[in-house]
């Protein structure tokens, strides 16, 4: 009985710490806090750095904060429309620079270094959403080689039993196992696109002064075939999946509190990506960014003042209220499309609450998509 | 009209202020009732909520309880750390991998450290959260926490301690140990680390210098489906690398620990009511001696309406006041009362107490409940006030009268009672149940005090001498109706009292005895798996060891609730249980193997009985048929059922066949023995325990348990002694006139004081006489039907007489001093103000 009080005492003893210290844990301030904190000592995004592949597909850890984001619109054999999204989340908690001294401190005092040693935190996400039910799952773990982390041939990333696994050092083709405790899918996945460099080359500005940043590429033409088990039930699925790799030290100004990002298959050959960062606090216009893309490989952006998007329905979710149905115009482009959920309930009850499900699009074009609401 | 009602209830606010003005004492007396009443209750219900908390933090015993531990194989000391993240890899994350260990500050001194994996130690909390609650998200964030994650996580020379602890060892924020300057980040004692040194596992393995090493994993969840997983994780595994261990002691100890707290707060309520007792003698006296002032007022024109309406004001304050006063009080009382409880809980139940909290709350329940109670309580006064008719004609036969008529009423409510739960208590099954009987019986006793009070004094002043003294017998009974509330919360006290003496004093002399039986070898050796051979060898080969003996244990499972199968050498199995009941001729059969033994908690929850047949999983197994039940043996303390086996049995279901632990007899000193031991094996002193020492430990253990029930026990005999005080104290005052009037009549001071003083001696003496038959009945029923219920244990009741007379010395002290303080006072008095009391 003894052996076992420490591990209870410490879960506990960080309950009670985390608890009593997270009053901010507010939805709108839970991203903001995530993305907007202090840079300082991170390596910065700056222009006309040229991303290098296979390389950037690993993780930065002299970057803040980083993603593996893919969210798949798929299809049961019996046709119902699933959609499905995994994100590793990459959270470095110290700078580059205070490593170093930390190395130099534990050089010092006689400690050797350990394997346990990290200054990453990794927290994934993972929800499956039909029209009838939304499930989401989140881990967190430590940096650690064998637990969380990636690792460059076969190219991985992976926290625990939630793994991208490649056939080689590229990112495709690959194999996503994931096994929540409601719910697990293993997708094959292949694209024959090249990747789309979003913003100027990779380096995607994220408000009007050009004072914040990240470098961000895409694949939104990803094939995929697999399985899925709900219930003690498999299925088998197919589909489309996006990824988007984004890494930074600093995602969102202050004053910005939270974006509305889209990921929309206009038809079989192009897509949008689409986002609106929102500045609550009314000092600065939000701001627009797009980009269309084809599969080829062609593509350019959309610039700010092009986008119009307006919420036209909202819904309350247990984890806050989310605008779910948007009119967005876009003229130069042709684009007029009403986006409508699949679910209007795809909030994610995580440490972070935030909305993200499969989409529906009509109007000028016909599609599917993904949305992402946060900061509410 | 609304107006005019507001300045009559107005008016006789402000005339009741000048009266209470004008006797400070009863107003005090009411007070001192609910002070001591909310005091009470406040003070045990912080203990008890701080302790209940402290468990639920700071320990697995209750929902963060791991399900499944993975510990080292026999005779390792550790897991490889592979074996955590082969978990991790396998999906297996609400696993946590612990590291603990002791090391060495400059000046020699050690020190236990836990290390860990912080973020596993968090996710898993947040799961555990997120599923108990569902609806809600999840509002915990790693990122948010002031904790500095990014120092522990790195390695960094950081650990954590709770504040005072640190404040204690580690003042300026630095600790050195394995010389290693440590900076100490101390968090709030809120966060119930006690005097835990926690880091996080990077650190710890270099510290420890273990590297790549855990002491145990836990697993949290469902732990058949763990069980399942883990082994299909290590299937191809060769080497067995862990053994896997469910944790089953919980249930045992949960429901200890509920009923320790059930007892304590039984004692609270006790205590309350006796608080209650005395605040409402202080009301009824200030009534009475209001009555004329009360007729007065009406007679002036003041609504019968606004009168009652400012009695309950009047009523609702003091209500306020006292509980205030309680309630600050009470916190000081729990202040107090917690080193004693965090010293059994920590000893007992391996938690650590968490530092004082309050809530306001409290306050408004307590003042709720004390102002219900006080209402109830008075209700019948103040109706008795109103029906009073203005030409004031309430003679004192007619008090007389009705306090015969209320003091029968009592009686036949209290017979009512006892009848109900005789007839109730063979039926009841369940702890819980006979507690709420014994309640009944507990409220029923006082009841029976003032008729009973009433015969005996009949009685004595039949068989006293003629002339002063069988005046003052006489007189006595005529006491009895203003003291008798008083007297009833002292026999209530007294009775609870006795009541817990016999139950601490049976069990502690039952639980000696068994001890005695049951430890009969000078010492127990429990060995690491390879090292038993060695031993048993070593000791066979000592000269001056004259038996050794062995016992061999297993784990197995009776209607799905963890027992011990177990068996004993020869000598062991006949003289170390003391039966509770036996077929004739069972040694015979139980050596052949046609009959089992079964502990008396294991009977009880399962109601066995000797005959019934018993099979466990084992017996399947190994096609043995089930074997019925030859002797049911007494087993205190063990929270887990235990069956016994002869050897023969053992083998035929083919288990372990080397002893868990081994004992000796020994002729000459143990510390001789244990040094050939731990030089020669060689074996730890953790892992000798000689005999003297088990006992002086559970003895120990037992009596801290005990200790904060006595206290609060005597708690509740004080405020009953406080409370006989100020009754009489009001009994005097209002008894100046007579005794003025008797000391007229050429009746000496000392004789007077010689009358009050016997009168006082025969009530008091009376109600020891009566709490003696119903502390005993407590006793019996807390022993036989509660205790037995609740734990399975039986305890032979043994009466204390010393412990007994004891009691009666402090009533008759409490009720000595009460009497003749004001005693003295009054007698020093000028004989015309006394006098003169009658006609004020």
């Amino acid at each position: 009985m003894n052996r076992v009080l420490p591990s209870a005492l410490l879960i506990s003893f960080i309950t009670v710490f985390i608890t009593a210290c997270s009053p901010a844990a507010s939805p709108s301030t839970g991203m903001g806090q995530l993305l907007n904190g202090n840079a300082q000592g991170y390596t910065p995004v700056t222009p006309n750095v040229s991303l290098q592949f296979p390389a950037d597909h690993m993780a930065h850890n002299d970057f803040r904060q980083e993603w593996w984001y893919l969210t798949a619109n798929l299809e049961t054999e019996s046709k119902e429309q699933v959609g499905l999204q995994w994100t590793q989340f990459r959270i470095a908690l110290s700078p580059p620079s205070a490593q170093q001294t930390d190395r130099q401190l534990l050089a010092n005092s006689a400690i050797d270094s350990s394997p346990w040693q990290t200054e990453q935190l990794y927290m994934s996400h993972t929800a499956i959403t039909s029209q009838t039910q939304h499930q989401a799952e989140e881990k967190w773990s430590r940096g650690h080689q064998s637990i969380a982390g990636t690792q460059a041939e076969p190219l991985t990333i992976r926290q625990d039993d939630w793994q991208w696994r490649s056939q080689s050092k590229q990112l495709f083709p690959a194999t996503l196992n994931v096994a929540s405790s409601d719910f697990s899918y293993q997708l094959q996945l292949d694209t024959t696109a090249p990747f789309q460099l979003q913003g100027d080359n990779g380096y995607s500005v994220k408000n009007a002064a050009g004072s914040v940043a990240s470098y961000y590429y895409s694949q939104p033409f990803i094939t995929v075939t697999g399985s899925l088990v709900r219930d003690g039930k498999r299925e088998k699925v197919s589909g489309h999946a996006w990824l988007d790799r984004e890494w930074s030290s600093q995602f969102l100004s202050k004053t910005q509190q939270g974006w509305d990002w889209f990921a929309i298959r206009l038809d079989s050959t192009s897509t949008l990506m689409l986002f609106q960062l929102r500045d609550d606090t009314g000092e600065q216009s939000h701001f627009y960014s797009g980009r269309r893309m084809y599969q080829d490989g062609r593509g350019h952006n959309i610039s700010n003042q092009q986008i119009t998007m307006t919420a036209t329905a909202w819904q309350q979710t247990p984890s806050g209220r989310y605008p779910v149905q948007w009119h967005i115009q876009i003229p130069s482009e042709n684009i007029d499309i009403t986006t409508t959920p699949l679910n209007n309930d795809s909030s994610m009850p995580l440490s972070i609450p935030y909305w993200e499900g499969p989409i529906n699009i009509s109007g000028t074009h016909n599609g599917m998509g993904y949305m992402e609401l946060t900061g509410y | 009209m609304s107006s005019q009602l507001g300045l009559t209830v107005r008016l006789s606010l402000a005339v009741f202020a000048r009266h209470y003005l004008k006797a400070p004492l009863q107003a005090g007396a009411i007070l001192l009732g609910f002070i001591l009443a909310v005091m009470l209750l406040i003070g045990v219900r912080a203990t008890n909520e701080n302790a209940v908390r402290s468990y639920s933090q700071a320990t697995e015993l209750l929902s963060q309880r791991a399900q499944l531990i993975l510990a080292p194989v026999a005779g390792k000391k550790v897991i490889a750390d592979s074996v955590y993240i082969r978990l991790r890899q396998a999906g297996v994350t609400q696993s946590l991998a612990v590291l603990a260990g002791t090391v060495t500050d400059s000046k020699g001194q050690r020190w236990d450290i836990q290390a860990s994996d912080l973020i596993a130690a968090l996710s898993i909390q947040q799961y555990q959260s997120k599923s108990n609650d569902t609806a809600k998200p999840a509002k915990v964030s790693m990122l948010s926490s002031g904790i500095p994650l990014a120092k522990l996580l790195s390695g960094k020379p950081y650990i954590l301690m709770s504040e005072s602890h640190a404040e204690q060892v580690a003042p300026k924020g630095i600790l050195e140990l394995e010389g290693v300057m440590l900076s100490v980040i101390s968090v709030s004692d809120e966060f119930g680390l006690g005097n835990a040194i926690l880091m996080d596992i990077s650190l710890g393995q270099q510290l420890l210098d273990r590297p790549g090493e855990l002491s145990y994993i836990a697993l949290f969840g469902n732990a058949s489906q763990l069980t399942a997983k883990v082994s299909q994780i290590f299937s191809q595994q060769s080497i067995k690398q862990f053994e896997l261990a469910e944790q089953d002691e919980g249930e045992g100890l949960t429901s200890l620990t509920r009923s320790f707290h059930l007892n304590l707060t039984a004692m609270s309520l006790l205590a309350f009511v006796v608080g209650l007792f005395i605040a409402y003698n202080g009301v009824r006296y200030s009534l009475l001696k209001r009555q004329k002032l009360l007729v007065q007022l009406q007679q002036q024109g003041v609504p019968q309406r606004a009168l009652l309406i400012a009695l309950f004001l009047e009523l609702f304050g003091l209500v306020i006041i006292g509980s205030v006063l309680g309630f600050i009080l009470g916190l000081q009382l729990s202040h107090w009362l917690q080193p004693m409880i965090a010293l059994t809980l920590e000893q007992l139940y391996g938690a650590r107490l968490l530092p004082g909290l309050w809530q306001w709350s409290w306050l408004y329940q307590a003042i709720g409940l004390t102002f219900v109670a006080a209402i109830c309580a008075c209700l019948p006064l103040f109706n008795a006030l109103a029906k009073q008719p203005l030409a004031r004609s309430s003679s004192r036969f007619e008090q007389q009268r009705h306090a015969g008529k209320y003091q029968r009423i009592l009686f036949v409510t209290a017979i009512g009672l006892l009848t109900l739960a005789a007839t109730l208590f063979p039926f009841s099954r369940d702890y819980q149940h006979s507690l709420i009987l014994l309640g009944v019986v507990t409220v029923a006793i006082p009841l029976l005090l003032p008729l009973s009070l009433q015969l005996c004094l009949s009685v004595a002043t039949r068989v006293s001498r003629n002339g002063l003294w069988q005046y003052a017998v006489a007189e006595s009974k005529e006491l009895i109706a203003p003291l008798s509330l008083a007297m009833m919360a002292m026999l209530l006290a007294l009775t609870a009292n006795i009541s817990m003496n016999t139950l601490v004093g049976s069990f502690e002399i039952t639980l000696k005895n068994w001890l005695d039986a049951r430890l009969y070898a000078d010492i127990y050796i429990r060995p690491p798996n390879d090292k038993i051979e060695a031993t048993q060898t070593l000791l066979a080969k000592q000269a001056k060891v004259s038996a050794v003996y062995g016992q061999w244990v297993h784990k197995s499972h009776y209607q799905n609730a963890p027992i011990s199968l177990m068996t004993r050498d020869v000598h062991s199995l006949r003289n170390s249980n003391q039966m509770k009941a036996q077929v004739d001729n069972l040694w015979p059969q139980f050596f052949e193997g046609s009959a089992l033994m079964i502990s008396e908690p294991m009977a009880i929850k399962y109601r066995l009985e000797v005959g019934d047949l018993v099979s466990l999983p084992e017996f399947k197994n190994a096609s043995q048929p089930p074997l019925p039940i030859g002797a049911i043996f007494y087993d205190y303390g063990n929270p887990l059922g235990q069956v016994i086996v002869s050897q023969h049995t053992w083998q035929r279901l083919a288990l372990s066949s080397s002893p868990t632990s081994i004992a000796a007899s020994y002729t000459g000193e143990i510390a001789e023995l244990e040094h050939i031991l731990q030089q020669q094996i060689p074996l730890s002193a953790a892992q000798m325990y000689n005999q003297a020492k088990i006992k002086q430990r559970a003895l120990e253990i037992f009596k801290r348990t005990f200790s904060i029930t006595l206290v609060l026990n005597s708690l509740t005999l004080m405020v009953a002694a406080i409370g006989l005080f100020s009754a009489c104290l009001m009994l005097t005052q209002a008894r100046q006139a007579p005794l003025a009037r008797l000391y007229a009549l050429g009746v000496s001071r000392n004789q007077l004081r010689g009358i009050v003083s016997l009168q006082m001696l025969l009530i008091v003496l009376f109600t020891c006489l009566l709490a003696l038959p119903a502390g005993a009945l407590l006793g019996y029923l807390l022993i036989n039907k509660v205790t037995l219920q609740a734990f399975g244990w039986s305890i032979a009741m043994v009466w204390d007489w010393h412990a007994y007379f004891q009691v009666v010395l402090i009533a008759l002290g409490a009720s000595a001093l009460a009497v003749l303080l004001p005693l003295y006072w009054q007698t020093r008095k000028p004989l015309i103000t006394s006098l003169q009391q009658e006609a004020l």
